[in-house]
């Protein structure tokens, strides 16, 4: 792709301290780009995908260790950006959204005048029914039949699927360059799970925004997503290009893939993924791009 | 082995299960699926006995679970939970946690039991002295089952038993309970709101949705789409992912 990519990341480390001193490298030289694209981040627990992102983002805590070749979003570098700078960043260019929506809205707000107070940080000089009304149309965008009505509800009020409805309205209202979703859809239903995962593309492509998927789902993830990268422990051993599941070359994707059951698949006793110390030992798989 | 017939649950002014009936019989697997809020847990629990209203018929061996006592009724049945971080008492050690309801039940040879149970579920004798903490979640999961198994039951109650699990360590669980049905002979009825671990380690399911029992189907029925409401065809167009975004 000509265009420069989004995000630039290059041999991100990030470690945490042990308790007798010495440090746990969680995640180990992880290097990619992206651009106005859905990219796709999947692996297990442990295996750092979200802490990746999370450094991008700039929302670890104080004790964990950071460094880093390059980490940079579009003309900001952020290994040198200021708090404020990246403060700015958040929430405005960047946006996230987190697995479970009843952790992620104030339970004491109702969801539209959160909605509401992340437009006017965003502009500050934007009128309270002007506002208002943005806040309503978000909802409308995120295929809400009843704007109106749902502004007035508490969280507790709304089901899981509408709260994660209302955090993508939420954070698409100050039209981010970058979307950034940590498991959206783990914490939802099948049937809803579908319709969250079609309006969050139908509202990063309709702004020209990227977005970086992160689940533990090969199956969902790259059915949707452009790209995927594989993470285990801490480092990118696959990327694939989305429809190519199939020719995955590595092990470890192979055995994720093969360890699923499925609906209409063999009653065989499943394939168990024997994992191997050389995948986390082997050189950080490339970006390619 | 277990009966069901119009089983009603109530949370005071709310109904949580709505007329539902099944039966399992000795040695097959059942599976009850649906979404969150359609009850599936809740009949579980309520058949384990930790609700208490609820009207209906529950047979379990024969026997109306209302009239088998506590004890009786736990060497006949046992559950698995679905999150092993929560079910496991994290003060005591794996030894300690396996040995309690063959402690509470006055058996006898528990040390050498316990040893057997370990290696039944794949796990070093040596994890004896271990505490909940020291394990991973897969290996959690292996000591509940094992914890279910002591009183040697007939009949295992499954609650989402690996959906806090990696697909990796899914697999391995469902093997390993596959394995365990087939040798101990036991007779399975799991809740899951995943139709591919359904379909894969059941006989026969039931989907449920808002409180009520959609329709019953055999593992061919589901697998050749023989599905005659509305609701299971959208639900199984919903599981398979990739169709929908193709």
């Amino acid at each position: 792709m000509s265009e420069t990519p989004l995000v630039q990341v290059e041999n991100l480390r990030i470690s945490f301290p042990r308790e007798d001193g010495t440090q746990h490298e969680a995640v180990a030289g992880v290097t990619f780009s992206a651009g106005r694209e859905k990219l796709g981040i999947v692996g297990e627990s442990g295996s750092g995908k979200s802490l990746s992102t999370r450094a991008l983002m700039g929302v670890l805590p104080d004790y964990a260790h950071v460094s880093a070749d390059r980490l940079q979003f579009r003309d900001t570098d952020l290994l040198t950006a200021s708090p404020a700078e990246k403060r700015r960043l958040r929430g405005g260019r960047m946006g996230m959204i987190l697995q479970d929506p009843k952790f992620s809205l104030n339970p004491v707000q109702r969801v539209g005048w959160q909605i509401v107070e992340a437009i006017r940080i965003g502009n500050p000089s934007i009128g309270r029914l002007a506002a208002r009304n943005k806040a309503v149309d978000m909802l409308e965008a995120v295929h809400i039949r009843n704007p109106q009505q749902v502004f007035d509800l508490y969280p507790h009020q709304v089901s899981g699927g509408m709260g994660q409805r209302v955090m993508i309205a939420m954070m698409m209202a100050r039209e981010p360059d970058i979307l950034v979703a940590d498991e959206p859809t783990s914490a939802l239903d099948v049937t809803v799970r579908n319709q969250v995962l079609s309006i969050m593309e139908e509202m990063v492509t309709r702004r020209n925004a990227g977005l970086i998927l992160i689940s533990h789902d090969l199956k969902l993830i790259s059915s949707f997503c452009d790209r995927v990268l594989v993470m285990y422990r801490g480092r990118i051993v696959e990327s694939l290009t989305s429809g190519d599941l199939h020719k995955a070359q590595h092990p470890y994707t192979r055995g994720l893939i093969a360890c699923l059951p499925s609906i209409d698949g063999p009653l065989d006793p499943l394939p168990v993924l024997k994992r191997e110390e050389s995948w986390a030992a082997s050189e950080t798989h490339h970006d390619p791009r | 082995m277990i009966r069901v017939e119009n089983l009603t649950i109530r949370f005071g002014p709310a109904t949580a299960v709505r007329d539902v009936s099944f039966s399992i019989a000795e040695g097959e697997a059942f599976g009850l699926v649906g979404e969150s809020g359609s009850g599936k847990s809740t009949v579980l629990r309520t058949i384990m006995g930790l609700n208490s209203d609820w009207s209906g018929v529950i047979t379990v061996d024969g026997k109306p679970v209302r009239q088998t006592g506590r004890k009786a009724f736990a060497r006949l049945a046992q559950m698995v939970f679905q999150d092993p971080y929560a079910s496991l008492h994290p003060r005591f050690a794996i030894g300690q946690i396996i040995a309690e309801p063959m402690k509470l039940h006055r058996m006898s040879g528990i040390e050498a039991r316990t040893d057997s149970l370990l290696e039944m579920i794949g796990l070093d004798p040596s994890f004896r002295f271990r505490f909940p903490h020291e394990l991973s979640g897969g290996q959690r999961q292996r000591v509940a089952i094992a914890r279910a198994l002591a009183l040697e039951p007939r009949l295992l109650l499954l609650d989402e038993p690996t959906s806090a699990l990696d697909v990796s360590i899914q697999a391995e669980i469902l093997n390993l309970l596959n394995r365990l049905r087939h040798e101990l002979k036991l007779t399975f009825l799991l809740v899951s709101h995943d139709l591919a671990v359904v379909s894969y380690m059941c006989d026969r399911l039931a989907i449920m949705r808002n409180a009520q029992m959609v329709e019953v189907l055999s593992r061919e029925d589901l697998r050749q789409r023989n599905l005659k409401k509305a609701y299971s065809a959208e639900l199984v167009q919903s599981s398979l992912v990739g169709a929908a975004f193709g």
